[in-house]
């Protein structure tokens, strides 16, 4: 919506599975109980959202009638100096949640043992896309946001407060990052530079699915996931170019995306 | 002369230096007996930033241990050791700071150097510099080959492939009848050396032995799930991993997830490094683990090494890997090698003296006895063994534990590597 190519949302993830990390060991430290550990997680995920206010209302505003290349260099700038914040927070060891991640169980789903946070975390992940789809589609709120994307001067024009809609937009994105990052730890470790991993792979599922479309996200992050897994079963080392020929081949055919439309 | 003149000389230096390796070399060594007196100063490149950065942080620790340890008992020949601290990051900053150290520090002896892509580059530049440079981790092999076969001034680590050839070793040991094996490494230079080696020296031993699956992910990929179901999918009797970072602890981690290790055996070379992160809830007993040239929880450990595993823990909260043991070795080294080229006159030696005096010395280290083998390369033991869940910490340790000398587990100088190994009497 604020048409910024946006590189630090990588970093909201690093920050979020690092909160989460300390969030969740601070929780067991005090000795609450393993089974529960999801609730401090994800409430520590969205918490660490709120440094998207900060970023949104200290920086990013003041390029939005720039250049995408002034954009792009104080996204990055952000990046670079997030992981540095993040290194003198955190120190330079990756840091994770011990054995949470098995907390759950297993289940044996289609002949695979599978941790059962994984299925709670897809699940986690499909409420959030439904209740996101809901809130764009189906709330005054949502409307206005759809609006302002459209058309950034009419809805200005029609007593919109545009600052206060990017403010929340930009808030409500970062909080989604960080809440990703935190969920995600249990079966990871958090590293610094997890952030800029991230980016790359998102360039190519935003690529894929289209600039600016929902549906275009979800598709997008299945068709990279999917082809990365079939690419390192059957021949490991076409992992990344299978990929990147899909997005030259979107780049080059339908330059939008799968379902990036005129509004995108 | 005035101090203007000297800062415009000391400039003037530092441009030649930049404008050519070769012109800056001889025109602008600093002059041996510069700093007689005053404290020794010592350059230190290390890595603070990136995925290598607990390694770097582990050796930077382990250098200001030992200088505030010298410096107690009275410093090197009466003078107290300065370090100055300098990052290692990409080859050509690396080098320049290097160049600083030397040329506007002025310092006797560089220590460290970690990434091999930033010591190849290092290598050449020390041999012109005229200064020692002791390099912790990285190596001036390219692949398996040596680009420095002879150097004069630049003392390096040991090889990249030693730990892949002790696991190869060991693995016939521990896991009889493996018939297939999947291995997985980072996708850059080490990586591919661990496998190649490994694969070479598991032939001896087994030369049915069928490798079923090679997967080189991108070194700081936080998601292995794809990987470890291709693992599962091979059907492979062991798997081998180089991993020796947070990737160790995450394939560990997601490995344990799918219940991996309960069908196939583990040999995790390098994996020790991040040794505390590899908790129990997550890191089976029997797997093959090997912790590189320092074992922190050596029942057989020197006063030296409990002392400093015990200070290293108070202080950072954390259990040494073995990062501590190289750079307490090329730290400690040269101040044997200072010590013993100044003689009974205690005159502070040319360096040239201190670089002769460094080959074939041999001295107590962290992890017991180290030596710097004539053509430069150090010499020491490797510690790798079986996990166990039977100790006090969170995390796994090894028992049994085997030490393999790098006289058996190195190529032997001059020699090349898959020859050797290939004449090996098994």
């Amino acid at each position: 919506m604020q048409k910024i190519f946006n590189l630090a949302c990588g970093s909201f993830y690093a920050l979020g599975a690092y909160v989460g990390v300390s969030a969740v060991g601070w929780y067991v430290g005090a000795g609450g109980p393993p089974a529960l550990f999801i609730v401090p997680l994800a409430l520590a995920g969205l918490a660490a959202g709120a440094v998207g206010i900060v970023i949104e209302r200290g920086l990013l505003r003041f390029v939005y009638d720039r250049d995408e290349t002034f954009q792009l260099l104080m996204t990055f700038a952000i990046v670079l100096m997030m992981e540095d914040a993040i290194r003198l927070t955190w120190g330079t060891a990756p840091r994770s949640t011990a054995g949470l991640y098995l907390a759950y169980g297993q289940v044996q789903l289609l002949g695979a043992t599978t941790p059962v946070y994984n299925l709670i975390v897809i699940a986690s992940s499909l409420v959030i896309a439904v209740a996101i789809g809901w809130l764009l589609t189906r709330t005054v709120f949502g409307r206005i946001i759809r609006a302002t994307a459209d058309n950034r001067e009419m809805a200005e024009a029609l007593g919109v407060d545009i600052r206060r809609v990017y403010a929340k937009v930009f808030t409500l994105g970062t909080a989604l990052g960080t809440l990703g990052g935190a969920l995600v730890i249990p079966a990871t470790a958090a590293m610094s530079e997890m952030g800029i991993e991230l980016i790359v792979e998102a360039f190519a599922v935003v690529v894929i699915g289209g600039l600016g479309s929902m549906r275009g996200a979800f598709v997008g992050a299945l068709v990279v996931g999917i082809l990365r897994s079939i690419a390192i079963s059957v021949y490991p080392e076409l992992e990344m170019l299978l990929i990147y020929l899909i997005v030259i081949a979107v780049l080059v055919a339908r330059p939008r995306g799968l379902f990036g439309g005129a509004a995108a | 002369m005035t101090d203007t003149q000297a800062s415009r000389r000391q400039f003037l230096k530092l441009l030649s230096a930049g404008a050519g390796a070769a012109a800056a070399t001889r025109l602008d060594g600093p002059p041996a007996q510069a700093q007689a007196t005053g404290p020794v100063k010592i350059g230190v490149l290390t890595i603070r930033a990136g995925i290598a950065a607990p390694v770097g942080a582990a050796g930077l620790r382990a250098t200001e241990w030992w200088a505030e340890r010298v410096n107690k008992a009275g410093g090197i020949l009466g003078r107290p050791v300065q370090l100055v601290v300098e990052e290692e990051s990409n080859p050509k900053d690396t080098v320049e700071r290097y160049r600083k150290l030397v040329l506007q520090d002025q310092v006797e002896v560089v220590l460290g150097g970690i990434s091999t892509g930033v010591t190849l580059a290092l290598g050449p530049v020390a041999e012109d510099l005229g200064t020692p440079w002791l390099s912790w981790d990285g190596t001036t092999q390219k692949g398996i080959e040596e680009t420095m076969p002879n150097p004069k001034w630049a003392f390096k680590s040991v090889d990249n492939e030693v730990e892949a050839i002790v696991a190869g070793i060991l693995t016939p040991k521990y896991f009889k009848g493996v018939k297939t094996v999947a291995g997985i490494g980072n996708d850059y230079s080490y990586g591919h050396d661990c496998w190649e080696s490994y694969q070479a020296v598991l032939k001896r031993y087994n030369p049915d032995v069928k490798f079923v699956l090679e997967l080189f992910p991108k070194l700081g990929v936080t998601d292995f799930t794809s990987h470890i179901a291709a693992i599962q999918q091979s059907k492979a009797d062991l798997l081998m991993c180089s991993f020796w970072s947070g990737d160790a602890t995450i394939i560990m981690k997601q490995a344990a997830a799918v219940g991996l290790f309960k069908t196939m055996k583990g040999v995790f070379t390098t994996a020790g490094g991040v040794h505390d992160s590899l908790k129990k809830e997550f890191t089976p007993e029997g797997l093959l683990l090997g912790y590189n040239t320092m074992y922190f929880d050596d029942p057989k450990a020197s006063p030296l090494l409990k002392q400093f595993v015990r200070e290293y823990k108070a202080k950072h909260n954390e259990y040494p890997p073995y990062e501590c043991d190289h750079a307490f070795f090329n730290a400690e080294s040269y101040k044997v090698a200072v010590e013993k080229a100044a003689g009974a006159g205690k005159k502070w030696p040319e360096k040239a003296q201190v670089v002769r005096a460094l080959e074939g010395l041999e001295i107590e280290s962290l992890s017991g006895r180290r030596s710097w083998r004539e053509d430069h390369v150090q010499m020491c033991s490797f510690y790798q063994g079986i996990t166990t869940h039977k100790n006090g910490y969170d995390f796994v340790t090894i028992s049994p534990i085997e030490v393999v000398s790098t006289k058996q587990a190195m190529k032997p100088a001059g020699s090349k590597l898959f020859e050797w190994i290939n004449g090996w009497k098994v």
